[in-house]
This record gives C-alpha cells, structure tokens and sequence, in this order.
C-alpha cells in the first residue's frame, strides 16, 4: 500500500490486511462509517472502544496498533451492534478476528483471558468452581451441598481444545 | 356600492398561529360594503372554495377578498372558484397575509394582527373599485426552437417531433451529443454511454420534423409567447454538409495539429477534423483560427482540398442568419464542467496525472485517446494507485456553494471502472466529504463499489504535491481513524463539479430569462414549475437549470416538451387581460412610454384624425402588465387595466387613513 500515517509512520500491514480480507471481506466492504455501533457500544461509555473506527482502521490495514492496544480486548460480545447495523456487517467479528490475530502472534493479552483459557485446560469450566457463603456467614462447597463432584477433564479434552486454538487462523 | 365579502383563511397555524383570525374578521364586518366576513381552516381546499361560492350566491356578492397566502399561490385557485360562482374572476383580490405578515412577524402577533387588519382594509378599498376584465385568445405557431443538442435537448426535440410538431433543433458545436456523447459508461447501470445516445442523435438527424442546425447560435429573439421570431447564426464550416462523406482522409493530410477539445485536451486533432466519432452530422469542419489557407490566403496547403473525394470543402462559405418562426423556445443549454485550474493547491495543469473527472471518461472511453486503456497522461503507464479527489469547485464558498449532484456517482463509477481494467492490484482512494448516492439505485451502486475494494476516506486533502520519485503526493485527514495519512498515487482524479456555462450571461439576455444565484438558469418556481422560465413560452431542459445526472435531465427534457405540447396544441391559447391601455385623448406622443417599455410592447403611430400626431399604442399580445408606462405617463394617457390609478390609490388612502374613520 502506498499508504503512510504521517503522525507514527505506520504503514499498513499489507499480509494481515489480505489475510483479514480473506475470511472478513463483506463486514470490512460494506461499513460505510455511520457509527450507529459506536453510538450503542456498551464498552464505549467505560472503556472507549470505538467498533466505528476499528472497522475504518482494519480496512485501511492499520492492524498492528490495534493488536498491540487493549482496546480490542475490552468488547463485551453483547452483539448490539451486530444486530444493529444498517448494512448488515459485524464488528464483533472483526474484533474477535484482531484478538485471535494478537494471540497469534503473542502480542499482550489481558491476564484474565490467559486465566480463563488455563482454568479451561485445569477443569474445563470457564468459571471457577466457587464456594457459596450463607448468612450465618457459613461456606459451602458443592460437596456439603450435596452436588454431584466435577470431574476434571480428559486428556483428549485438553488435546482438542489446545489444537482448536492452535488451528483457529482468526 | 358593490356588497364585499372577505374571507380569512387560517392556513393551519401558518397564519392563525400568528394572526387573531377572529379579530381580523370582527374588524373586516364593520367596513364599509363588508356585507359577510369569515374565517376558514384551508380556504384553499374543497369546502373552503364551497363556502365562498355558497355565500356568493346567498349574500350576491359582488366583490370577494381572500385575505390567505400570497397571490403567486393560490390567485389562479381562486379566480376559479369565483367564475364558478358566476362572479367575474378578475373581481377578486388577494390579501397575503402569509409572506407578508404572519411569517414576517411571526415573533410580534398582537402587531401582527393589526397589520393584518390594516391589509384587509387596503384590499377591500381596492376590491371596491375593480373591473370586469375578459382574458384575450391569440393565435400560436405550432414550430418549437430547441437550444442545445445534448441528451436534453435530444430527448425534448424526438418527444416534439413524434407529437407532430416541427422542430428546429440549433446546436453550437459541430455535433449534437453534448456532454453525455464524451463519457464512457454511466452510472447506476454501467450502460455504455455511445450505446444509449448515438442512436437516438441519428433518429434526430434522420427525423423529417427536426431541423438540425449545427455550428450555429441564437443571435437574436423577438415576439412574444406562441409568436416568437428567433435569427440564428449558422457559421461556416467549409465543408459541405450535403457532400462530404465522413470519411476523415482529410484529417489524415492536415498539416496543423491542435489540441482535441472532445477528447479534452488529452489528444491532437487537426485544423480540418471530424468532431467525435459518432458525431452527427459526421461531417468535416475547418477550424478558421488554425487552417492555414483562412489564416494566410488562397494559395497556402490546401491538402485537404486536393484529397478529398466528394469534392465537399469550401473555402468560400460564409456564415448565414436564418430566420425562424416559433411557438416556443426550450433552452436545452447544458453546463460545463468546473475548471480545475482555479484552484492552484490541487496542481491541476502543472502536474499532468491530475486530471479532472470528465478527462478519465475520455481515457477510459474506447473510443478515446487510449482505446479505452487507463493510463497516466505522464508515463503512458496504467497507475498502480489512484485517488480520487470529490467536491472540487462544489460545496467551497469560494467557487460554487451547491453540491453538483453528480461527483459522488461519477467518482464511484469510475473507481468501479479502474477496479474492473486495471484488476485486484491497483489502490484506490475516495477522499469523500460525505458519500452522496440519493437516486434510483445509486445506493445500491455506492454498496456495489465498497465490494470492490475501493478504500473511503473520510476528509478531503489540502494540497496536491509532486514525491521525488515522481509519484503524486496526497495529504489527507482521515476524520474517522483521526490520523493524517500520506498517499503516493499515480493519478489523481478531480470529481470537478457542473457549473454554470460560460454563455449563460449571453443566453440570458438573448431569451429575457433570468439566473438564480447559484448561476443557472432561473426557473418560475423551483417546485410548482421547475420547466418554465418566467418568459411566457420559454421552457428550460436539463442541466442548464441547475446540475442534473442524465435520468433527471431525460426526464426534465420530456417535461418541458410536454409543457410545449400543452402550450401550442390547441392553436391559440388564453392570456392575462393584465395590459396597458391608451386614451388616445390624453396622449401627447411624448414616447416616453415606448422608450421605457421592457417589452418593446408600445410603438407610436401616426394618428391623423385630429390633426397629425402621435399616439403611443400598445401591442397587447407583448404588453406582460408590468405597469412601467402608466407610472411614467406625464398625462396619465395610460391605464394599466386590474392596476388603475384609482385602484391603487384607494389601496394607498386606505393605508393612511386613521382607522376609526374607515369603520361605518
């Protein structure tokens, strides 16, 4: 691309373009910027992300910077916008895509997401198994409750779910 | 005296939310000759007309005043609904009590109304002393002149000519066509342009009721609405139309290269050249600026001469004023194109690759400088990237404030059309202020380019700069990412926006038509006649009305030829008994009237009944009741009929007067 940002003399990543291209063509081609997902962004009142500008930002190739920021890691998935959209396109998708592009290439996660793949691979939950506190302040395990014990998961499990992950391109 | 009934109508809140309506019609009751005064919702709709025509026959009205929007409204609605009454429609007056008072004061409504009363009161002083009056019937030629052989003036010469009128169709350049012959495709549909026009320019070549007159002008326009006497200049071509074949071998031996203006400058033509390539009349022209032998005498080159075949050169033609008689004019004039050049930070004409949008059809068009190829005019390379530039000379204060209506669409087509010649590889670039797609699916259009990888910016660049690698250098700041980015394009085209043409000043005072303030040819009323000029007779076409794309001037165009059909079919039409009259008593054939008339509608006569003198005379027909001559009559010879001294001047006594002496 003959393309530079004057302010950081970013260029754009022309094979990550492509390959996001690839897999996201319609949602990147048909955003023509109302920013009616930005307007509804339940992430954007708290934590600024601006699905609009993401979307302008992906689509010129500028992918680096939003991998390497937070931003990307703080969408709720609440999918207003996708349900939302007048043409039809899904932010949500491109930002799973950046995500799954930033751990590709190890690029900084938030802890929590890293905890809550390893708490996947130790007991297959996405929670952690907690402890219920009654009133009088008494805690209770699932035991003394009398719930069934959760099994911890098999190897093939953990085998599956590591090569899911490896093998997910975007 | 005559019984008056006045009638004051709310128009929804447009009036009464201003105006006391109640108090007005209170205060109307108690003038003198008010015999019934009302006050109605809409006056203007079914049961408001009812009201008054049933009070016209319960009260024997003889005099109605409708004190509701301004005249220009709703004056013609009413006269009917009078004469249907059995009232003589010219005994009515209109009140505007809307532009003139309720939305004027729309802040102040206790002034307001009284305003509004005091209006009423001027309307019912002059109500009181108006006259019968008959609308005249005159005769019309059923011939139409048509200005201007692009696709408006096409579409409204073959609509005219296939309803049985003759026509003569005048076009200043060599070959009908206009602009729409020089583009490639158009858009929404990418039909080839060439596809659509040419065959309808050969059905008006080919039509036995158009008469084509090519190279010629409109020098002079007389007459008046149905009878109109128009000169046209026919410039010399020398060539005989009538002999020469087309054949171009003529072109082939001209010595003299000059730039192609068809092709916009991108390409050479010479002296002697055929206009386009699907002109019509395909026919030869000299260029009398660069032919050698009209530049220096009869025995420089003359090579064409010798080659051609058809023996159809003539160097002696000399230009010809043909005279025609016409019912009614279309101005089918057109625009052109904004100049780029006008505004230096963009480079245009310094740095060859920037090229405005009408140039890029002419290197995309087949028929065109590169066979269609889209390649730099610098390197004779395709570009590897392009951008495109909108609002050039359109929505900018300095230059022109509307938006053009066309460049978001052209600049997407073309986009599209890059995409499809030059393949995945090539970048390209709209920077867009906003994005404009608002005709039949031309949204669908702009969702078509955006799958084709087309990148949007949002701003729209400062300056154009040469990169040292010889590239073009383009600033823009992105508003949506909130980055300044820099783009080395290739090209760089300039989507120039449609501008008033560089005759309209000429134009307008030939035909009497006036311009709007954006430049373009004025219209009678920009929504209830968008095809009428305020000159009886003289219709607009096309874009030279204001920028249109190629549906909304066909369909503008066949407007205006049916607003001509309806004109002149009947044979003679009805017009306003609004005229000067001349009491040839008082007339002391000073002239001062025939020399102030804007019309050319007095002439003074030689009257020898009592003895030789002048009599100043009105010519009814031109006569448009504008009223100048009975103002400026030393001897007050002269009556303007519906406008009376005495009309008037009651009107101005009923606006002095102290209120209370004019209640009985």
């Amino acid at each position: 691309m003959s393309l530079v940002d004057l302010m950081s003399m970013a260029k754009p990543n022309e094979e990550l373009r492509k390959k996001i291209l690839q897999k996201l063509h319609e949602e990147l081609a048909y955003c023509f910027q109302c920013a009616k997902c930005t307007s509804g962004c339940t992430a954007f009142k708290l934590l600024e992300l601006v699905p609009h500008e993401i979307m302008r930002l992906t689509k010129l190739g500028f992918i680096e910077e939003l991998i390497t920021s937070e931003i990307i890691w703080t969408c709720a998935t609440c999918l207003k916008c996708v349900e939302r959209c007048p043409q039809n396109v899904s932010p949500y998708h491109v930002i799973i895509a950046l995500r799954n592009i930033a751990v590709k290439q190890e690029a900084k996660i938030p802890e929590a997401y890293l905890k809550a793949v390893s708490q996947i691979l130790e007991t297959g939950l996405a929670q952690t198994i907690e402890k219920v506190t009654t009133k009088k302040m008494e805690s209770l395990d699932r035991q003394k409750l009398h719930l069934p014990e959760i099994k911890h998961p098999t190897e093939t499990f953990r085998t599956t779910f590591l090569k899911i992950l490896e093998g997910h391109e975007l | 005296m005559p019984n008056i009934g006045v009638y004051v109508c709310h128009c929804g809140l447009n009036i009464a939310g201003t105006v006391d309506v109640e108090r007005v019609v209170e205060y109307a009751k108690n003038l003198p000759d008010v015999i019934v005064a009302k006050h109605y919702k809409y006056i203007c709709s079914e049961p408001g007309q009812r009201m008054i025509q049933e009070d016209i026959q319960a009260y024997g009205l003889e005099r109605v005043v409708i004190a509701a929007c301004s005249p220009r409204m709703h004056e013609e609605t009413f006269r009917k609904t009078v004469a249907e009454a059995g009232l003589n429609p010219y005994l009515l007056e209109v009140v505007n009590l809307r532009e003139h008072c309720s939305w004027a004061h729309s802040d102040q409504p206790e002034k307001a109304t009284e305003k509004a009363k005091e209006l009423v009161r001027m309307g019912v002083a002059r109500a009181r002393l108006l006259e019968p009056l008959e609308k005249r019937v005159i005769s019309v030629e059923k011939k139409v002149l048509v200005v201007g052989g692009g696709i408006a003036g096409i579409e409204a010469s073959l609509d005219l000519a296939n309803a049985g009128f003759k026509v003569y169709l005048v076009e200043k350049a060599p070959s009908i066509g206009g602009r729409m012959a020089q583009l490639d495709k158009t858009f929404p549909t990418l039909d080839c342009s060439a596809c659509i026009l040419t065959p309808k320019m050969v059905d008006v070549a080919k039509h036995p009721n158009i008469k084509l007159l090519t190279n010629a002008e409109v020098t002079n326009v007389s007459g008046f609405v149905g009878n109109y006497e128009v000169t046209v200049l026919k410039k010399p071509r020398y060539v005989d139309e009538d002999k020469c074949v087309g054949c171009g071998l003529c072109t082939e031996v001209c010595p003299v290269e000059i730039p192609d203006k068809f092709n916009e400058g991108l390409s050479q033509t010479h002296a002697i050249s055929i206009y386009s390539p699907h002109a019509v009349p395909k026919v030869a022209i000299i260029n009398p600026e660069h032919c050698l032998r009209l530049k220096y005498g009869k025995e420089v080159c003359g090579k064409c001469l010798k080659t051609c075949e058809a023996k159809a050169i003539n160097f002696e033609q000399q230009p010809e004023n043909i005279q025609l008689k016409v019912g009614a004019i279309i101005l089918a004039v057109g625009a052109d194109v904004f100049d780029a050049a006008k505004i230096p930070e963009l480079g245009y004409g310094r740095f060859k690759n920037v090229i405005s949008n009408i140039q890029f059809e002419r290197i995309s068009d087949a028929s065109g400088p590169t066979g269609g190829k889209i390649l730099c005019p610098e390197t004779g390379k395709p570009p590897r990237s392009i951008v495109f530039i909108q609002c050039v000379g359109s929505r900018d204060k300095r230059f022109h404030e509307y938006c053009c209506r066309v460049g978001c669409m052209i600049s997407l087509k073309q986009a599209i059309l890059a995409r499809e010649k030059l393949g995945g590889d090539v970048e390209i670039y709209i920077c867009y202020n906003d994005i404009r797609a608002f005709g039949k699916g031309y949204e669908e259009f702009y969702r078509r380019a955006r799958d084709l990888n087309i990148n949007f910016l949002a701003g729209i660049p400062s300056e154009i700069r040469s990169a040292p690698d010889g590239s073009l250098c383009v600033t823009v700041y992105e508003k949506v990412v909130n980055k300044l980015l820099e783009i080395h394009a290739d090209l760089v085209v300039l989507s120039c926006g449609i501008v008033p043409g560089k005759d309209f000043n000429k134009i307008s005072e030939t035909f009497h038509v006036s311009r709007s303030s954006d430049g373009f040819l004025l219209e009678a009323h920009p929504k209830l006649r968008p095809l009428e000029t305020s000159t009886a007779g003289i219709f607009l076409a096309g874009a030279c009305q204001g920028p249109k794309d190629i549906p909304d001037s066909v369909a503008h165009a066949s407007g205006a030829a049916a607003k001509v059909i309806e004109l002149l079919s009947k044979g003679e039409f009805e017009i306003e008994p609004l005229k000067a009259i001349v009491n040839p008593d008082f007339c002391s054939g000073c002239g001062i009237c025939e020399s102030i008339c804007p019309f050319d509608a007095i002439e003074m006569k030689a009257e020898t009944v009592n003895g030789e003198k002048l009599v100043a005379e009105v010519i009814e027909v031109k006569c448009q009741g504008c009223g100048t001559c009975a103002s400026a009559c030393p001897t007050h010879a002269i009556k303007m009929q519906h406008y009376t001294n005495e009309q008037i001047l009651a009107q101005v006594h009923a606006a002095l007067i102290a209120k209370q002496e004019m209640v009985k």
